[in-house]
């Protein structure tokens, strides 16, 4: 029965960090896929959605600014506004770059986004990070929320600890992956909403085909910020949750661009870029295969111990290079077979609309 | 692609259930940045396991104690990934490790103080560890904190006659930690810092940190990993002459330093790191098993490692059964006195008088390993410099 709850756990943490991946994915496809901007600085992007929501949400402290211990929902909006007005003065100031010289001043732009939150250590604990970031669900149970409204609304404290010393320990994980689910789900309806909608035809057109839609009269500059902007509030989101799921930040390793960056983008690759779904998908396959692949290598070494003769003991202190390939391998396999994504972008063609 | 991850979590679902075993968790940084002090970790780790199998296993029925071991990657997301995995699908009673502050942090606060179970971590040391939890008692460690080596790098500049230097940090949690608390304490004990400066790692060139922070001192105090940009500063440091002595702690210890700067220039680089107290029989223990397993006994964090799988076994043992709930208060009753002294190796004396009730107190071989309020242990630093092409180290007292 352990066994089983366990299974389910893990589970629930797949649903959650590949939700979490899929949000960003979604932003990065509104960019990408939509408007034809080569983003490389989701990395930036998401470490300010996880800040602005830390520093908001978290108890005081004297290690950080602020810990101003704001509900968790100010703190999500917030992230999402932070991400969007910083990305809306980068969008001025880089939007009119073409493709690889926007990748060039996005991937500069993420660096320096972190480099400032590294430093600025009075503000944000610089490279030690921040930690106790209260996470959904779970902060029912702490103290400092049922003591205040709106649960002491509803019952005392006494009440509410009597309440969740009743309820299993890991209650509140199926939960939080639920929660994760379901923002994916509101975030890709109003993303599909807004393709099949006359915005979402303007973004096509700009994208194939540039001076067309200039000499029709569109904005294109116009449309290409609001597009960023857009995507940038959906990374800030997921910057949010990251912050949430992981408890601890920091800016070097959490936000390192090898793992966020390079991941989601062959994420939104491998799933079909400009397909919605298609980055949604991606974003689980891949990150499926990235954490199951451990479970699959150690299994595969024992298996190999227990039945032929090869001495194991060398292969177990290479098994994480040995995973890492695997990854390598996996990826070069699906993105030969797939060179369009697996589920490739579906136009709505001139017979959908009746 | 898909029958492929069924067919191996069917597989994973068989090979897990087949014996009644005890299984501990060991997440270390087997890829990241430190992978080479990071192996023969995994190998004390080994060998602990190894002797608790050879002298009679766990319990009276004799169940195998079996270290499972993952990848944290010194970085939080793999390593809440890892911890994950070892809690829900492995299924392990407690876990050993993991090796980075930040990775130990985020695993303890995400994964393993939700699901209340016990993390010993094997050498994670920054401070903010020690005053982490509120309300629970399920973080300890093996390795003291960077309180007492910044303090003890501090003394040692004053006792070697250093008057004045500059700081020079990587601007990472480890480093930065490290060099905040040997800064204060060094100015605090009449020591005069010039300049007290963050450089970022993995640069490819760092001369204009270096021509900064020379102008007004020969002597250095730097606080990087040596991979990471550490040999790189000291290079250029002694090509433009602008230091003439190096200070610093266990992120420079390593013979890579040697080989790629010459032992003929580092006649006056100094570099601490946590040690064991040779005098004590918890140490002359340790060093026998090591050397008949063919492992460097004074290597970093190497006994913290053994000592760790060491004392989560005598945990396991005292608490009579593989239950998350009771290793926390067992953990403390074996590593802290009263109790029989109970030295690295001697699985078969302690699990006798476990079996008759006794009391034990383990003694280890990187210390006494006494846990505090916090959970947190003292330590000894020494101070390596280079003899005959290799790091000797004496213990600061």
């Amino acid at each position: 029965m352990d066994q089983l709850i366990g299974y389910f756990l893990y589970f629930c943490s797949l649903l959650a960090v590949g939700g979490i991946y899929s949000l960003i994915a979604l932003g990065l496809n509104v960019q990408w896929g939509f408007a034809g901007l080569f983003n490389v600085g989701i990395a930036g992007f998401v470490s300010i959605g996880a800040y602005t929501y830390a520093l908001l949400t978290t108890d005081t402290s004297p290690l950080h600014y602020g810990g101003l211990g704001l509900p968790l929902a100010v703190g999500i909006v917030a992230a999402m506004i932070a991400s969007g007005l910083i990305s809306a003065i980068i969008g001025v100031i880089c939007i009119r770059l073409r493709s690889d010289y926007l990748a060039i001043a996005t991937i500069g732009i993420a660096e320096i986004i972190k480099l400032v939150l590294k430093n600025n250590s009075e503000i944000t604990n610089g490279p030690r990070g921040i930690n106790k970031i209260p996470r959904l669900w779970e902060n029912f149970t702490e103290e400092r929320f049922y003591n205040d409204w709106p649960m002491s609304w509803f019952a005392s404290a006494e009440t509410w600890q009597s309440i969740f010393s009743s309820l299993p320990r890991w209650w509140w994980q199926p939960c939080f992956a639920l929660s994760i689910i379901i923002a994916v789900y509101v975030v890709y309806k109003l993303l599909e909403k807004l393709r099949l909608s006359p915005w979402g035809r303007m973004m096509t057109a700009i994208r194939e085909n540039e001076p067309a839609a200039h000499a029709a009269g569109k904005n294109v500059t116009g449309r290409r910020i609001e597009a960023f902007i857009l995507g940038s509030m959906i990374m800030g989101l997921a910057g949010a949750v990251l912050a949430m799921h992981l408890r601890l930040i920091e800016p070097t390793n959490t936000f390192d661009p090898s793992k966020l960056t390079f991941l989601v983008w062959v994420m939104l690759i491998a799933g079909g870029s400009g397909n919605n779904r298609g980055a949604i998908l991606g974003s689980f396959l891949i990150w499926v295969i990235w954490s199951a692949s451990e479970i699959v290598i150690n299994v595969g070494i024992d298996v190999i111990g227990d039945f032929t003769n090869i001495h194991v003991g060398i292969l177990s202190t290479r098994a994480g290079y040995l995973r890492m390939l695997l990854i390598g391998l996996l990826l070069q396999y699906i993105l030969q077979k797939y060179p369009l994504g697996i589920l490739p972008e579906s136009r709505p063609t001139a017979s959908s609309k009746t | 692609m898909r029958k492929s991850i069924y067919s191996c979590i069917a597989a994973l679902a068989v090979v897990s259930g087949a014996n009644a075993d005890v299984k501990v968790g060991n997440p270390m940084a087997m890829t990241g940045p430190i992978p080479d002090l990071v192996a023969p970790m995994a190998l004390a780790v080994d060998l602990a396991e190894k002797h608790i199998n050879e002298q009679g296993g766990m319990f009276a029925s004799g169940e195998e104690y079996v270290i499972v071991r993952a990848d944290s990657m010194c970085d939080p997301v793999a390593s809440v990934d890892a911890v994950t995995k070892l809690i829900n699908v492995s299924g392990v009673v407690g876990i050993v490790g993991p090796v980075c502050s930040g990775a130990t942090i985020a695993q303890a606060e995400s994964v393993a103080i939700p699901a209340g179970v016990v993390t010993l971590s094997v050498s994670a040391s920054a401070p903010a560890i020690s005053n982490m939890e509120t309300g629970t008692d399920l973080m300890f460690r093996t390795a003291a904190s960077d309180a007492y080596q910044g303090v003890a790098l501090a003394e040692l500049a004053l006792a070697n006659g250093l008057t004045d230097l500059s700081v020079s940090y990587a601007n990472d949690d480890y480093n930065a930690g490290l060099a905040e608390v040997f800064a204060e304490h060094y100015a605090a004990n009449g020591g005069k810092i010039h300049l007290n400066e963050a450089h970022e790692p993995n640069k490819a060139s760092y001369r204009s940190e270096v021509a900064t922070l020379g102008a007004n001192t020969e002597n250095l105090a730097l606080f990087a990993y040596y991979g990471s940009g550490g040999i790189t500063l000291m290079r250029n440091a002694m090509e433009t002459a602008a230091f003439s002595t190096f200070l610093g702690a266990d992120g420079m210890l390593a013979q890579e330093v040697i080989d790629q700067l010459g032992a003929e220039n580092l006649g006056q680089a100094t570099f601490t790191t946590s040690t064991s107290d040779e005098s004590t029989h918890g140490y002359a223990m340790w060093k026998a098993l090591a050397t008949v397993a063919g492992l460097n006994p004074l290597g970093p964090f190497v006994p913290n490692s053994y000592d760790a799988t060491f004392m989560m076994a005598l945990a396991v043992e005292h608490a009579g059964s593989a239950d998350r709930d009771l290793i926390a208060t067992s953990l403390r009753a074996i590593a802290n006195a009263p109790g029989e002294i109970i030295l690295p190796g001697e699985w078969a004396k302690a699990k006798k008088i476990l079996a008759a009730g006794g009391d034990i107190h383990y003694n280890g071989g990187s210390g006494p390993q006494d846990f505090d309020a916090n959970g947190d242990v003292a330590g000894d630093f020494s101070a390596s410099v280079v003899q005959d092409g290799a790091w000797v180290g004496k213990i600061i007292k």
